[in-house]
C-alpha cells in the first residue's frame, strides 16, 4: 500500500473517531430541542421542529435557576479558598523544597470521596452545618485546593532564583515577593490552576448528595432527583444536562492547551 | 545563597494556612474514618470499640466479595480499553498533519464533562425501550439489549461509557509521550527498513511504556473509586450486578447509617487504591529510559 493511502485511510479513522466522539454529546443537544411528543418517539426523530419548550418547563417545574446559583456560590466560594490557600503554599513549597504538605494533599486525590464524606458528616451535624453553603464550599476547597498548588508549583519553580533573592537583597518581604514579583510571572498558571479548581468543583456530585439539604443543593447533585423524573419529561432532563455541561465546557476551551498536564496533577512528580 | 531564619519563617507562614486546611479537612477525616472502623458506631450512642471485628464482617460478607470483584472487572475492563484505544487515537493524530488540531480540541469535550450528565446523557441513548443505541443495533440487524438494565451487560456497558469519556485524555497524554520520542531512532530504523509494525513494536511502544504507565496511574486512581455515573445510573443495580466497593461504601454509610463498617470498606479501598498506585509507580521506574 503506498504512502497515500495510508494517509487517507489515517484520516479516515480520525473522522470516526471525532464522530464517536461527539454523537452522544450532539444527541443530548437534538434532545433538549424536541419537542415533547418527539423526544421518545421510536425510531429516534434526527429531523423535527425545534422548540424551547424543554427549557422553559425547567425552569417552570424545577427550582433550577435557584441550584443554579447554588451551584455558583459553592464553585466560586471553594474556588476562593483553593486559590488563596493553594497559592502561597505552592509558593512556599517551590522555594523550600519541602514538599510533605503537597503530598498530603495528593491523600485527596487518591482516597475515595465517601472516606472524607463519613467523619464530615459526622463533624458537621455535631457542628449544625449539614445544609450550610459552608460545609459544600469548605469541602469543595479539598477538590479545589491541591489543583491549586500542584498546577501552580511548575510555574513557581520556572521562575529563576536569581530574580527572588535579588528581590531580597533590596529589602523585599517574602510575602511582598509573591505578590509583587512572583504572582505576576505566574498569571497563565493562575488563570489555568483557577478554571481547573471551578471546572472540578462545578463537576463534583458526592459531597452535595449527602451535605445539602433541599435550599443548597447544587445542579449536580439536583440532577439526580431530575433523573426520577426523566421517564416522564426526557426533554427536559437533556436541557438540564445541556445547561450544566456548559460552563465546564466553555472553561475548558479556553485553557485547553494545558489542560492535560493541569488534570496530572501529582502524578508528574510522582 | 542559603536561606536565613527570617526568610524560612515568612515561608512557614505563607503555608500555615493551607497546612492547617489540609491537617483539618484531609488528614485528621483520614485518621478519624480509621478510628470509625475500629468501632461500632449506632446513631445517638457512643461509638464502642470493637478492635477488627468490622474487618472480620467484611471477610465474612458475600457482598464485600461480590464488590471486589465488580470493582476489579470494571477497573481492568476499562483500563484495558482506554489504554489501547487511546494508543490507537494518539498514533491517528500523531501520523496526521492535518485534522488533528480541531480534534484535538473536540477530545476535550468527553472528560470535561461533568460525569453526572454523561449518565444522563447516556441513560437516554441507552434506554431499553426507545433508545438510540438499540435503534442502531437494530439497524444493523444485530439483537437489541438491555444495557444498563441487564445484570449481564451492566459492567461492559458503564466500562463502554466511561471508555467514551476518558479514552480521549489517555489518547492526548500518550500524544504528548509520542512528541517527545527522540526522531532520530525513526530515522535510523526506517534507513534499515523496518516495516511500521516492527517500528511500533520495537521502537515505540517500548519507548512510549513509561506514558503508558503513568496513564494507567492517573485512571487507576479514578477507576477503583468509580462512583458518580454508577450512582446515577443504576446505583449499584440491577440486584447488586454494579455495587462496587465504592457504591456499596456509601449505601453502607448513607443508607443504612452502619458508619463503622462503611469506614472499614473505605480503608480497604483506600489501601487497594494506594497499592495499585504503588505498584504501578514502581512499574514506571523499571520502564524509564
Amino acid at each position: 500500500m503506498d504512502e497515500r493511502w495510508i494517509r487517507r485511510l489515517n484520516t479516515l479513522q480520525i473522522v470516526v473517531v471525532a464522530i464517536l466522539i461527539l454523537l452522544p454529546i450532539a444527541w443530548m443537544l437534538l434532545g433538549s430541542f424536541k419537542p415533547s411528543s418527539q423526544v421518545t418517539a421510536y425510531p429516534p426523530k434526527l429531523f423535527f421542529a425545534p422548540t424551547l419548550d424543554n427549557y422553559r418547563q425547567l425552569f417552570q417545574t424545577t427550582p433550577f435557576a435557584h441550584y443554579t446559583w447554588n451551584s455558583a456560590v459553592v464553585t466560586v466560594g471553594s474556588t476562593l479558598i483553593g486559590l488563596l490557600l493553594g497559592v502561597p503554599a505552592a509558593f512556599a513549597v517551590s522555594w523550600t523544597r519541602i514538599n510533605w504538605p503537597a503530598t498530603v494533599t495528593l491523600l485527596a486525590r487518591m482516597a475515595p470521596g465517601t472516606l472524607f464524606l463519613l467523619p464530615w458528616y459526622l463533624v458537621f451535624r455535631e457542628l449544625g452545618m449539614i445544609g450550610s453553603y459552608w460545609a459544600l464550599i469548605l469541602t469543595h476547597a479539598v477538590i479545589t485546593m491541591p489543583i491549586a498548588l500542584w498546577v501552580l508549583l511548575p510555574f513557581f519553580d520556572s521562575i529563576p532564583r536569581s530574580v527572588l533573592e535579588s528581590a531580597q537583597v533590596d529589602g523585599c518581604s517574602v510575602p511582598r515577593i509573591l505578590w509583587r514579583i512572583a504572582l505576576p510571572l505566574v498569571m497563565p498558571g493562575l488563570v489555568v490552576s483557577a478554571i481547573l479548581a471551578f471546572v472540578f468543583s462545578w463537576n463534583y456530585f458526592l459531597f452535595a448528595l449527602v451535605l445539602s439539604n433541599g435550599d443548597t443543593k447544587t445542579l449536580i447533585a439536583a440532577s439526580f432527583n431530575f433523573i426520577g423524573e426523566g421517564a416522564t419529561y426526557w426533554g427536559a432532563l437533556m436541557a438540564a444536562a445541556t445547561l450544566i455541561a456548559l460552563p465546564p465546557l466553555v472553561l475548558a476551551f479556553i485553557v485547553q492547551r494545558r489542560l492535560v498536564a493541569g488534570l496530572a496533577i501529582g502524578a508528574v512528580k510522582g | 545563597m542559603s536561606q536565613s531564619i527570617g526568610t524560612r519563617r515568612q515561608l512557614y507562614a505563607l503555608s500555615t494556612p493551607a497546612v492547617v486546611f489540609t491537617l483539618a479537612l484531609i488528614a485528621f477525616p483520614f485518621g478519624y474514618t480509621i478510628w470509625l472502623s475500629l468501632h461500632e458506631v449506632a446513631m445517638g450512642a457512643a461509638p464502642r470499640f470493637n478492635g477488627v471485628a468490622n474487618y472480620a464482617a467484611m471477610l465474612r460478607d458475600a457482598e464485600f466479595w461480590n464488590g471486589l470483584w465488580i470493582t476489579f472487572a470494571l477497573y481492568l475492563l476499562s483500563l484495558l480499553l482506554q489504554l489501547v484505544f487511546g494508543t490507537w487515537i494518539a498514533l491517528l493524530l500523531h501520523g496526521a498533519k492535518r485534522l488533528s488540531g480541531l480534534v484535538r480540541t473536540l477530545m476535550i469535550s468527553p472528560f470535561v464533562l461533568p460525569p453526572v450528565v454523561v449518565g444522563m446523557m447516556w441513560l437516554v441513548i441507552l434506554d431499553p425501550a426507545i433508545g438510540a443505541a438499540n435503534w442502531l443495533l437494530q439497524q444493523g440487524g444485530l439483537p437489541r439489549s438491555d444495557w444498563l438494565a441487564s445484570p449481564t451487560w451492566v459492567i461492559p456497558t458503564i466500562a463502554l461509557i466511561d471508555t467514551w469519556q476518558w479514552t480521549p485524555y489517555v489518547a492526548l497524554i500518550v500524544l504528548g509521550g509520542l512528541q517527545g520520542l527522540p526522531p532520530n531512532v525513526y530515522e535510523a530504523a526506517q534507513i534499515d527498513g523496518a516495516s511500521r509494525a516492527r517500528i511500533f513494536r520495537r521502537i515505540t511502544l517500548p519507548l512510549l511504556l513509561p506514558t503508558l504507565v503513568t496513564a494507567a496511574i492517573l485512571r487507576s486512581v479514578d477507576l477503583l473509586r468509580f462512583f458518580d455515573i454508577i450512582y446515577i445510573t443504576t446505583q449499584g443495580g440491577p440486584g447488586n450486578a454494579s455495587n462496587t466497593l465504592n457504591i456499596y461504601g456509601f449505601r453502607k454509610g448513607f443508607e443504612f447509617f452502619e458508619i463503622g463498617y462503611a469506614s472499614a470498606l473505605m480503608i480497604t479501598l483506600s489501601t487497594i487504591v494506594l497499592g495499585a498506585v504503588l505498584v504501578l509507580t514502581q512499574a514506571r521506574k523499571r520502564v524509564a529510559w
